[in-house]
């Protein structure tokens, strides 16, 4: 044999490369499926999980809505939603036939949904009742479910709609406290899961697995639905009888700020809601009370008096004695060059000579435009913030308004001089009735709420607001000398259609001129009044607006005469004794 | 002239051939491909009875596949396999006819966007699975005949060309993934037939540059390649396929989910009977299933290089390491593009995957490398 021309020991060391080569090759994938199968699995399987199932909703039981008495005013009506998954529907004609047969809906569009497999999940009906349901299941249809699914009742039907709010399809909460405590009422959904093929047909012999829901929380609001009832009928009919664009009312708690009531009129069935109509919908589910606002005119008048009477008694010199100041008993004043009148001619003898307390009794201008000048705007300013204006109070509803304050630094004489009556100036009505209470209650001034506790529904109490002191506005002594001012107010003064004899009614009108595009508007006015009482220990307040009503427009006429209906009406139900002999 | 491997003479071979041969090889092949037969019922009755309402109607294709891969094996072990030397030019042209009838209408068929079949009513062929071993028995013969070729350049260039001409039909169908395995059994043959160094690097450097021109010409490959690097931005299209792969490997863990318990395979795991059955083995034996599967794969292969090592012609020597390498690197790139190391591309993983072509062919390789080693015991 000739010498060979490749050795044995070449081809096996080639041999033995190639073996290297592919252990190599080897290596390099054992390492990624074990990477991939005991190391990224976790990751990877959370993924999968998703992909191999279908889920039918179990819808939470949402959580009620109920006055300080436990009074229902939303809860839940049973209903069911009735859906399909095309590829799991075992005979579309039959079920389409049988559905339809229950459900009193053409054939034809049911078969068509039914075989739609275009789709994974099929709504057949959204919300049907039991009875309709329990007579369907009985049929046992393959790919046909059932699932929860309940409609929101308010008993009350347009009571409070406003403040409750209503829930979108899908029964989170759009507006109100429907929408402010949506993450309490609403629960967690829970679901059914069925193992299923890429496409949703059911896998043979696997089972359902089950994740219940959790029903929602309840809320208990600090509305009482008697005086809100009351408040509602009351500002019903003056908006009837005055033809007036809205009537508005809240009734507040002054010890603690607790919203008794909110009444924004006209107003809409919570249980037939315009949802067609956008505008409408959105005008009369908006809570103007604490979202809209106005120029308060003569009301604020309190916060002029308050901030005075409490520089007083603090010794400064700019303030103007409350007792024995003597107001200049000109119809006018004049600032910067403008002249300021007051609403009345002065003659004959009217608003002259007048003290602070028959100041507010007249309701005279031209002596808040002597106080705020005599004060300054800093001091004033310094009480504006106290008060709350410019900034929210802190209720725990959405959409809050801060109102317009013109800003101190560019703030020119003239327009400071009519703040302090009430005018260049524009507050929400939540503002101005929260700082009448903390004028008039010792100078508290809390955060105004709506809900008193979540409950859940064995009953027991998850969360209880309490009362939260924001500042004090006034001294205690300061503020029982208003009080005494504003109850002669009614007593003798603008405030008197207001007056019930016994329980010491106080308060101060307010009639504003509204003004459009900048100048004002002929014939627009917006009458109020806001009023407590016993005036020695306030426990309701209300402030009344009354917004453009016809004819009569004084708050004296229009406005007062609604607040003595409330308090009248709050007396009856609460069996109030008087607190002064008769 | 004769290599040092022709120690024994020629005549030898005439005797009848009595040894056993390597009876744990063929034991492994044969129980790699029943295992086959086995995981294609698990990963295709669902698919099956969705599709043809028949949960069996892979498991019998491939029944019939392995009963066929049986008989081909049965008849080739008992060849005398120096023989099929013949063979060498009939089975390259017969590989190169086959592969262009694909391009012929009517007879072609065409699939996922690749005419990669021709078909005679219901029976189908893959032509690239023939080919694949058609070439290895051209190279084997033209080395073989004269093993001096191997230190010119010139020398190479038939088996080059062959290799070339192979490629270009696999890659117009189109078919990236075969081409390249074409492309490194030649690479790996004309390595193992003991070129020189030089030579090597001279054939596979302008080749390797390929790979990338290749990707550049067909813009769903290169889809492809960026659905690899980050499957997860195109989840519903490109990057679905080994998204797919992924969440069934990791579903397997170490011990898997079981045999026939597979969750991927219900429809969301495209190709799980084929291209991807390895996907549904990891899910249903896991990580442990997939070690002792290339345990048994790798087992195939050392005893498929032994007895090309053992061999005392260089035909047999070409042949029997030329079908290895072919089993090798196919087993190889399947688990590489089901694991996600590579980017997925159609390629079967011998011997498992449902395709009778495939299966038949590659049993009948693999009864060729038991013939091998029969005819070594004779010694």
């Amino acid at each position: 044999m000739k010498k060979a021309e490749f050795s044995l020991s070449v081809l096996q060391k080639r041999l033995f490369a190639v073996i290297l080569a592919i252990t190599f090759l080897f290596c390099i994938f054992l390492g990624r499926f074990f990477y991939i199968q005991l190391v990224w699995e976790d990751t990877l399987h959370y993924r999968a999980l998703d992909q191999w199932t279908r889920e039918i909703p179990v819808n939470a039981g949402r959580g009620l809505i109920v006055d300080r008495n436990g009074e229902l005013l939303a809860g839940n009506r049973a209903g069911y939603g009735i859906y399909a998954r095309a590829s799991a529907v075992a005979a579309p004609e039959k079920t389409a036939r049988l559905l339809s047969e229950a459900l009193s809906e053409p054939y034809e569009s049911l078969y068509a949904k039914l075989t739609d497999r275009s789709r994974s999940e099929i709504v057949i009906a959204r919300r049907t009742q039991k009875s309709v349901v329990e007579r369907i299941a009985q049929t046992e249809l393959k790919g046909v479910y059932y699932a929860r699914n309940d409609a929101r009742v308010y008993p009350y039907g347009a009571l409070a709609s406003q403040v409750i709010g209503f829930t979108a399809y899908d029964r989170s909460g759009t507006t109100g406290i429907e929408a402010y405590y949506n993450s309490y009422l609403f629960g967690k959904n829970g679901e059914i899961l069925f193992d299923t093929d890429l496409v949703g047909i059911d896998l043979k012999g696997a089972s359902a697995a089950y994740v219940p829901a959790t029903d929602g929380l309840n809320v208990k609001l600090t509305l009482d639905y008697r005086i809100q009832a009351i408040a509602e009928d009351v500002m019903g009919k003056v908006l009837s009888e005055t033809s007036a664009k809205a009537a508005r009312a809240i009734v507040l708690d002054p010890q603690d700020f607790s919203v008794l009531a909110m009444v924004n009129l006209p107003s809409y069935d919570l249980n037939d809601i315009p949802r067609d109509d956008l505008n409408t919908l959105n005008a009369l589910s908006r809570n103007s009370l604490v979202s809209d606002i106005y120029e308060p005119g003569s009301t604020f008048k309190i916060v002029t008096a308050a901030a005075d009477i409490e520089e007083h008694l603090k010794g400064n010199k700019r303030a103007l004695d409350p007792h024995r100041h003597v107001f200049s008993s000109s119809r006018t004043r004049t600032v910067e060059g403008t002249t300021i009148r007051c609403w009345s001619d002065h003659k004959n003898g009217k608003h002259a000579n007048e003290t602070l307390a028959e100041a507010l009794n007249n309701s005279c201008n031209p002596c808040f435009v002597d106080i705020a000048l005599s004060l300054g705007k800093e001091t004033f300013y310094d009480y504006l913030a106290a008060f709350r204006f410019g900034r929210t109070t802190g209720i725990d509803f959405s959409g809050e308004a801060i109102g317009m304050l013109l800003p101190e630094s560019t703030l020119k004489t003239a327009d400071f001089a009519r703040v302090g009556f009430g005018q260049s100036i524009a507050v929400t009505p939540l503002q101005l009735a929260c700082a009448a209470a903390s004028a008039v209650n010792g100078g508290y001034y809390y955060a105004p709420r709506l809900v008193a506790e979540i409950f859940s529904c064995d009953g027991s109490v998850r969360e209880k607001t309490s009362p939260a002191l924001l500042g004090r506005t006034v001294s205690r002594e300061a503020s029982a000398i208003l009080s005494g001012m504003l109850e002669g107010v009614v007593r003798d003064g603008s405030g008197k259609h207001a007056y019930i004899e016994g329980y010491r009614v106080a308060g101060k009108t307010g009639t504003a001129q509204k003004y459009e595009n900048g100048v004002i508007a002929q014939g627009k006015y917006v009458s109020s009044f806001v009023g407590y009482f016993p005036a020695n220990d306030p426990r309701y307040l209300a402030l009344v607006i009354v917004d453009e009503p016809q004819g009569s427009y004084y708050g004296s006429t229009v406005a007062a005469p609604c607040a003595k209906q409330i308090f009248e009406g709050i007396i009856d139900i609460m069996h109030l004794a008087p607190v002064e002999a008769l | 002239m004769k290599s040092k491997f022709f120690f024994q003479k020629e005549d030898r071979g005439a005797k009848k051939a009595k040894g056993k041969g390597d009876i744990l090889f063929l034991a492994a092949v044969i129980f790699l491909a029943a295992y086959g037969v086995l995981s294609v019922y698990s990963a295709s009755s669902y698919n099956a009875e969705v599709q043809y309402g028949d949960s069996l109607y892979f498991f019998k294709k491939q029944l019939i596949g392995f009963i066929l891969g049986l008989g081909a094996v049965a008849g080739i072990a008992f060849l005398d396999y120096r023989k099929l030397k013949k063979l060498g030019i009939p089975a390259l042209v017969l590989s190169l006819v086959l592969l262009a009838l694909v391009f012929v209408p009517g007879l072609g068929k065409s699939n996922y966007g690749a005419t990669r079949w021709i078909g005679f009513g219901s029976f189908t062929v893959q032509p690239s699975e023939i080919a694949k071993y058609g070439f290895v028995l051209f190279t084997a013969w033209y080395f073989a005949k004269d093993p001096a070729r191997m230190r010119t350049l010139v020398g190479v260039l038939p088996v080059l060309g062959a290799g070339g001409c192979v490629c270009v039909l696999i890659m117009l169908e189109p078919n990236m993934s075969v081409t390249m395995c074409v492309g490194a059994v030649m690479i790996g043959m004309i390595f193992l037939a003991g070129i020189s160094k030089k030579g090597i690097a001279a054939i596979s450097v302008p080749v390797l540059l390929l790979v990338p021109v290749l990707i550049a010409m067909e813009p769903y490959r290169l889809q492809r390649l960026s659905a690899f690097v980050d499957p997860w931005a195109s989840p519903k299209e490109e990057g679905y396929q080994l998204i797919q792969s992924l969440y069934a490997l990791a579903n397997g863990k170490f011990f898997g989910t079981g045999l026939f318990n597979s969750r991927q395979k219900f429809r969301f795991l495209p190709f799980s009977e084929s291209d991807f059955i390895l996907s549904v083995i990891a899910e249903e034996t896991g990580f442990f299933g997939v070690i002792l599967l290339f345990a048994v794969i790798a087992f195939v292969v050392y005893r498929g290089f032994s007895i090309a090592n053992a061999c005392d012609n260089f035909y047999g020597y070409m042949l029997a390491s030329g079908i290895t390498l072919v089993f090798a690197v196919q087993s190889a790139l399947n688990a590489l593009v089901v694991s996600g190391c590579i980017p997925p591309t159609g390629l079967p993983l011998p011997l498992i995957s449902a395709g009778n072509t495939s299966l038949v062919v590659t049993m009948a390789g693999m009864g060729l490398v038991y013939a091998v080693s029969r005819h070594n015991e004779r010694r």
